[in-house]
């Protein structure tokens, strides 16, 4: 307090000073003066000599005074405050440059700062785990499965006998439902993971403790840690929820711990409850059909290995596993996987995420391509003033410090407006994004890289800003003609046909992408999407623990469902296309009686479903031979299929499929093809279609599978106006049970999420960069029309017509375009391999693409150049002649 | 190009400071008394006298006051200050381990210092 007081004074009082300092010196200086005229005087001298020498001696009074007031430290400060000032008038002056660099500076960074923001937890920051660089996802992987996975029957074996890792630590594969029943009762998502599990993340719980060795164990003490979500949520940050005992399913489990609010599954799935694994390594060996239990494996890398050699080292191993695990059918599709965890987590986002990067950098790269050329602009204008300034004895450093301000002050200003612009384009984003997206939900305005860009942009101000001002002033420029600068209008056409290059390589991404986008909306999906909707039912499974007692439920709901006005058709599937399933069988499961068997583990994955009658007829999916199922059919206990014409071609080739019969693996049944249905898009919206088998699913508990069933329900009536009837409905039958619906539309519009977010980032980075560029080539093409005036007149007073001075000025600018866009089209086809697994029925080098942004390009550069190039054209000779 | 810049200035700087530490005197009489004391070889121009005194006074080796000339007029006046004798001390002694180093490498003086 002390402190500032002082300072504050002693500023005061520095100020106050200042007036006398300079008087002070004034005088100081005059006495020096006055005594060397005295000294000639004695000498002899005239008066009036005596003077003349005396101030010839001394020379230039102001540069002395000048010279003594920089001694002081902290002089330059004073001038600061005069620079921004003199530069602010600047701006004032001429709004039109100051505002065009703003405005570029602000896009470029803004969208830079807010794509950073969104890819930097994709590509770049570390993952919040200890030693996260080292933590890899191990496990086996096959075409139907490709997350890294492991079974008990192996586990242990590997666990014991592998060298590369410092830890290993298992998780369950999935989070399944289970009920908190308490005073409030919640459906939660529950999981397993062994004690070693968070140490090898190196996260310890927020409250309370991790698993101990003894209660990982088969019968041990049913303990639970949960999710700080769950603490926070349903037991108000308590903190004497450790020790409590909860209710789990109808079971008490107590709470030994809370896991830290920021905690991320390795596998970004969510879970509220979690249970010690408590794997029984004796019976591994027989459960799940010997296999054992199916689970998610991560582990820490000893320091100094690689991923590749990971791999090798663990090979014998996968080896053994293969020979003595693994069924000889699976052998050939089974291959070892280890992965970094950064590509578990991020899945094939990273391909996504390094395109929007390099766009957006691309754009960046314009825009300062944009704010070098205006302040070059801008400099050349005033060179003159500068020459004046320097003339009057202004020093180089004092003229290269104004210059540094107005660049510091242009790119704080668009920074400022940059950052308000990135935080409005992350919001954008997020409203875009799929959910697919890793860490999304987290991202939030990046400092660091919005300081890079701000630094960036200030360089490129800074550097083309200062290329005058560190030349020594041209005694030229103090003459009345303004100079001509020809280099400097080289770098600036060389600049514009970068700018129109890289813009003609944005706008054949995103043009691609749009194509590609275009195909996946107008494809033909096979099935009516209008007023289908689907109803999910999670039963709790402690209430619900028999498989009729499911059944009934849902013939039940059904059953009221169909009462309801304005209903066509009620079905109960496991699931609805188009979306991606990951489905369980591949060709070679499927035999054909009477038939040789396929050669085993041949042939592609084979979606099935486990359909009621009216399936196809809330689809609409034509059953093209053979018959539907029918109502009856379900009570009759009979095994009926139907095939999709994709399967009936292959799998019958020209036979009449109807009444033949088929087994799939895993079920004794065999199977009655009753019908062939049309194909239907059914393997997600870009993927090639499956072959699919629709089993009939007869009112026989025991046939309902392991999935849970999902009713489809089509009405004439709008979702809108059915969905609340229909959760009345099931509340009837049972009213805690949670309903979530969603329309189909609303299913297939999130599955093109993805494409749709890709599309439209590209497509606006490709807009702002074409918009800059044409600002670009527009201000370099009328600046060489301003500058030659003059010649202008020349040759129209020698007999130029106003066509022939509209081509001069015009060819200049096709020329820069042409050479741009031939540049830009050989980088376009160069990258485009990149964007290939984005694209859908399109190729990366789809020539009606190019040619149509070519023209694109075309039409808006010529667009610019014929606007300056026309004011050049109406030049009057006379005055031209007169310009200077 | 810096450090030739630096030595000159240095000089200046001791040149000042060895003049004041005769007593204290105006700008004038500083330049004047190197003149005379230099028999009319070193002429210390106002352009480098003024800025030199004002950094020694910032760097605060020596401080001034106003005072009467001698045809009593109004003058700045300045005098060592306890740093400045310091300093000057030390700036002696560097000036003649650089001088006679010089020296050596010159060969002007081998046998005076072998």
């Amino acid at each position: 307090m002390n402190d500032t007081l002082k300072r504050l004074r002693f500023l005061l009082r520095q100020t106050l000073l200042r007036r006398r300092r300079q008087s002070e010196l004034d005088e100081e200086l005059q006495f020096h003066v006055e005594q060397t005229i005295a000294a000639h005087l004695a000498a002899g001298m005239t008066a009036e000599e005596a003077r003349r020498l005396a101030l010839v001696e001394f020379g230039g009074m102001e540069r002395t005074r000048e010279q003594c007031h920089e001694q002081r430290p902290g002089w330059w400060m004073g001038t600061v405050a005069q620079d921004v000032r003199y530069a602010l008038r600047g701006f004032r002056r001429n709004p039109v440059f100051t505002i065009a660099v703003i405005a570029t500076l602000a896009l470029g960074i803004g969208a830079t700062t807010a794509v950073f923001s969104v890819v930097d937890r994709i590509l770049f920051r570390s993952l919040p785990y200890a030693h996260d660089d080292r933590i890899v996802s191990v496990g086996l992987v096959h075409s139907l499965e490709t997350q890294e996975f492991m079974v008990g029957g192996f586990f242990f074996d590997w666990r014991d006998n592998q060298k590369p890792f410092g830890a290993m630590a298992t998780q369950g594969t999935m989070p399944h439902a289970c009920d908190l029943v308490e005073n409030n009762p919640e459906q939660l998502d529950c999981l397993n993971f062994d004690a070693g599990f968070l140490p090898l993340l190196g996260i310890s719980p927020v409250l309370g403790r991790n698993f101990l060795p003894e209660e990982d164990r088969p019968n041990g003490p049913r303990v639970v840690l949960i999710s700080y979500g769950l603490w926070q949520g349903h037991y108000n940050l308590d903190p004497a929820i450790i020790g409590r005992l909860i209710d789990v399913d109808g079971n008490p489990a107590r709470v030994v711990g809370v896991l830290p609010k920021d905690f991320q599954f390795p596998t970004l799935q969510p879970a509220d409850v979690i249970f010690p694994f408590a794997l029984d390594r004796a019976a591994q060996a027989t459960a799940n059909g010997g296999f054992g239990t199916p689970m998610r494996v991560f582990a820490r890398l000893k320091p100094g290995v690689s991923i590749t050699q990971a791999k090798e080292e663990m090979e014998p191993l996968f080896a053994h596993t293969l020979d003595t695990v693994v069924p000889p059918v699976l052998r050939k599709d089974m291959h070892l996987g280890i992965r970094s965890l950064r590509d578990r987590e991020t899945q094939d986002m990273q391909l996504t995420a390094w395109i929007l990067l390099g766009s957006v950098l691309a754009v960046l790269l314009i825009a300062c391509a944009n704010v070098a050329s205006l302040m070059m602009a801008r400099s050349e204008a005033r060179e003159r003033e500068l020459a004046v300034r320097s003339a009057l004895g202004a020093s180089r450093a004092r003229l290269i410090r104004q210059t540094l301000t107005e660049a510091t002050l242009l790119s704080l200003a668009g920074a400022v407006v940059g950052l308000a612009l990135a935080e409005g384009l992350l919001r954008v984003f997020l409203d875009l994004a799929p959910t697919g997206i890793p860490f999304l939900q987290r991202a939030g305005l990046d400092l660091r890289i919005a300081c890079f860009t701000v630094f960036l942009s200030l360089l490129c101000g800074v550097l083309f800003g200062l290329l005058p001002a560190l030349q020594t002033p041209r005694v030229v420029a103090l003459a009345a003609r303004a100079a001509k600068s020809r280099k400097r209008t080289v770098l600036r056409r060389v600049l514009v046909v970068g700018q129109i290059a890289v813009s003609m390589v944005l706008l054949s991404g995103s043009a691609l992408l749009l194509k590609s986008f275009q195909n996946i909306e107008e494809q033909r999906l096979g099935v009516q999407t209008g007023g289908v909707f689907t109803v999910q039912i999670p039963l709790p499974s402690f209430r619900y623990n028999t498989r009729q007692k499911q059944m009934d439920f849902y013939l039940q709901a059904e059953a009221a469902l169909r009462r309801l006005p304005g209903i066509r058709a009620v079905a109960i599937s496991d699931s609805v296309p188009p979306g991606g399933w990951q489905g369980d069988y591949r060709y070679s499961d499927l035999a054909v009686s009477g038939k040789p068997h396929p050669a085993p583990g041949t042939g592609g994955q084979v979606d099935t479903r486990s359909v009621t009658p009216d399936y196809f007829k809330a689809l609409n999916i034509p059953v093209v031979r053979g018959r539907n199922f029918r109502e009856e059919d379900r009570h009759s206990g009979e095994s009926l299929v139907i095939v999709s014409r994709l399967l009936a071609d292959s799998m019958f080739s020209g036979e009449d499929p109807i009444g033949k019969r088929i087994q799939a693996a895993r079920d004794p049944r065999w199977h009655t093809v009753v019908g062939v249905a049309e194909n239907v898009k059914n393997g997600g919206l870009v993927e090639p279609d499956n072959p699919e088998v629709y089993f009939l699913r007869s009112n026989i508990a025991d046939y309902w599978g392991e999935r849970a069933p999902l009713m489809i329900v089509d009405s004439v009536l709008p979702p809108k106006a059915t969905v609340p009837w229909v959760r009345s409905q099931i509340a009837q039958l049972d009213p805690t049970v949670p309903v979530t619906t969603e329309s189909l539309n609303d299913q297939v519009s999130k599955l093109a999420d993805r494409p749709r977010f890709e599309t439209a980032l590209l497509g606006f980075f490709a807009f702002c960069g074409l918009l800059m560029a044409v600002i670009g080539l527009y201000g370099v093409i009328a600046f060489v029309a301003a500058q030659r005036t003059q010649e202008i007149g020349v040759r129209m007073a020698l007999g130029a017509t106003r066509m022939n001075i509209l081509r001069l000025i015009a060819g200049e600018g096709l020329r820069l375009t042409v050479i741009g866009g031939i540049v830009g089209l050989g980088a376009a086809l160069a990258t485009a391999r990149l964007l290939k697994s984005l694209l859908y029925n399109v190729g990366p080098h789809d020539p009606g693409t190019y040619v149509a942004v070519t023209l694109l390009l075309a039409l808006v550069a010529l667009a610019a150049t014929l606007i300056p190039a026309r004011a050049a054209m109406k030049v009057e000779p006379v005055e031209a002649l007169r310009y200077e | 190009m810096p450090t030739s810049t630096d030595l000159l200035q240095g000089t200046v700087d001791v040149l000042i400071l060895q003049t004041l530490a005769a007593g204290p005197m105006h700008g004038w009489a500083v330049a004047q008394r190197i003149q005379q004391v230099s028999k009319d070889v070193l002429q210390i121009g106002q352009g480098s006298l003024y800025p030199a005194l004002h950094r020694l006074e910032y760097k605060g080796w020596i401080q001034s006051d106003w005072g009467n000339s001698e045809n009593n007029r109004r003058a700045k006046f300045y005098e060592l200050t306890q740093t400045g004798r310091k300093q000057l001390e030390t700036e002696l002694e560097t000036w003649t381990r650089l001088s006679e180093a010089i020296g050596l490498v010159l060969g002007r003086i081998p046998e005076a210092t072998a």
